[in-house]
């Protein structure tokens, strides 16, 4: 049986989940934000102190200040789009992308195509009956 | 560090999956480490071109998306399988890796009609670039824009826009750049496809592109019978490097991931 902890936890899970980040949200992000979510997208998952060192090394014209950086951070934390772990010196963060959605067609359609491909398996898998074999 | 070239069309039948596999295959050739993902989830195919089927495919990414294993796991060596291709047996001492989709109807299906949860994807390309040290992630696209389609955007270093000298693929492709430079993607490059490079100059063509779309052009590869004679049943610019395709491909791939 799970505690309350891991069932706590499992819904924060699915709540973040459904509060992630389309790509096509990026369109909309300020400048700086976007910046930061595209990164933080293709890294996945970063200690702070990494995204300041990459803040860092970026052209002179484009680099943030660090209270700058640390407002992105927080606002897309806010919004679930990042998910910010740990404490102190560890605090990492992780991109957060929407769960595609499945298909809006009734239940009963994917029934009956599981139904018709379950069955199309199992007359493959069962051997050919002889000729002259009744 | 390992660069992402995302690969796209606006609608099906550029030839997408070709040129990825080409590009890709040209990348190894010259002694890079490269991947292939087969986003395209819905409609996989890429896996054709490599010689792969349901029956020697194992591990998929449908398989690592649904926690079945690891994504190396589902990374298939290519070129290195008994009875290869004679275009894909040139790789078999090159590194390039294929994740291919799944084509069992069951789970095209279940992906269909539950969705995933598009992290997982994400992570999973991480995980490929660091474990197999890739210098090149190539991500091959379903047609038209969607999750898939646009994550790969988003997270792009070069974005590769293919295209027919077509009214319907001109419209859409200006559609594509559009989500393009609004996810601020570093370098998009368009590549002409299937162009009739014996009725028209190459050259008007990429000038007349290159002009609407205000953005450069990798490369006018001409329509070929000989392609199409292949039937996606090999890597073409590795069977034949001869032929004017390959030949326009090549520079096209030598543009596109600076290749010397």
């Amino acid at each position: 049986m799970s505690g309350i902890f891991d069932r706590l936890q499992k819904r924060l899970e699915l709540e973040s989940q459904e509060e992630g980040i389309s790509p096509l949200d990026l369109a909309a992000l300020p400048p700086l934000l976007r910046k930061i979510m595209r990164y933080m997208l293709r890294e996945y998952e970063l200690l702070y102190t990494e995204i300041c060192e990459w803040a860092d090394d970026l052209p002179e014209a484009e680099r943030p200040s660090r209270a700058d950086l640390d407002a992105g951070l927080d606002a897309l934390s806010r919004q679930f789009w990042l998910i910010k772990r740990g404490e102190g010196a560890r605090v990492r963060y992780q991109a957060n992308l929407r769960r595609k959605a499945g298909s809006k067609l009734a239940q009963g359609v994917w029934s009956a195509l599981d139904n018709k491909i379950a069955a199309q398996i199992a007359s493959k898998a069962s051997p050919p009956s002889q000729a002259g074999e009744e | 560090m390992s660069k992402i070239i995302s690969i796209h069309s606006f609608r099906g039948g550029t030839g997408k999956s070709n040129v990825t596999a080409n590009l890709a295959a040209q990348a190894a050739l010259a002694g890079k480490r490269a991947a292939i993902v087969d986003s395209d989830i819905q409609s996989p195919g890429i896996h054709v071109l490599f010689g792969l089927d349901e029956n020697n495919m194992q591990q998929t990414l449908n398989d690592y998306l649904h926690g079945r294993c690891p994504i190396t796991d589902a990374a298939f060596p290519v070129g290195r399988q008994a009875g290869a291709l004679e275009g894909v047996r040139q790789l078999a001492d090159k590194h390039l890796w294929l994740v291919p989709s799944s084509i069992n109807t069951g789970e095209i299906s279940r992906v269909l009609r539950d969705g995933y949860d598009v992290n997982i994807l994400n992570k999973g390309l991480k995980t490929l670039r660091r474990e197999l040290q890739l210098d090149y992630l190539f991500i091959d696209t379903h047609p038209g824009l969607n999750e898939e389609t646009l994550l790969s955007i988003g997270i792009s270093d070069n974005m590769v826009i293919i295209l027919r000298p077509d009214q319907q693929d001109f419209q859409g492709t200006a559609v594509t750049l559009d989500v393009a430079r609004s996810l601020d993607v570093p370098n998009i490059s368009l590549l002409v496809n299937k162009a009739l490079t014996s009725k028209y100059d190459p050259n008007q063509i990429r000038a007349f592109t290159e002009g609407t779309f205000e953005a450069p052009v990798a490369g006018v590869l001409p329509l070929s019978e000989d392609m199409v004679d292949m039937g996606s049943a090999d890597i073409f610019s590795l069977r034949y490097p001869d032929h004017p395709w390959s030949k326009e491909l090549i520079r096209a791939a030598k543009t596109i991931l600076g290749l010397s």
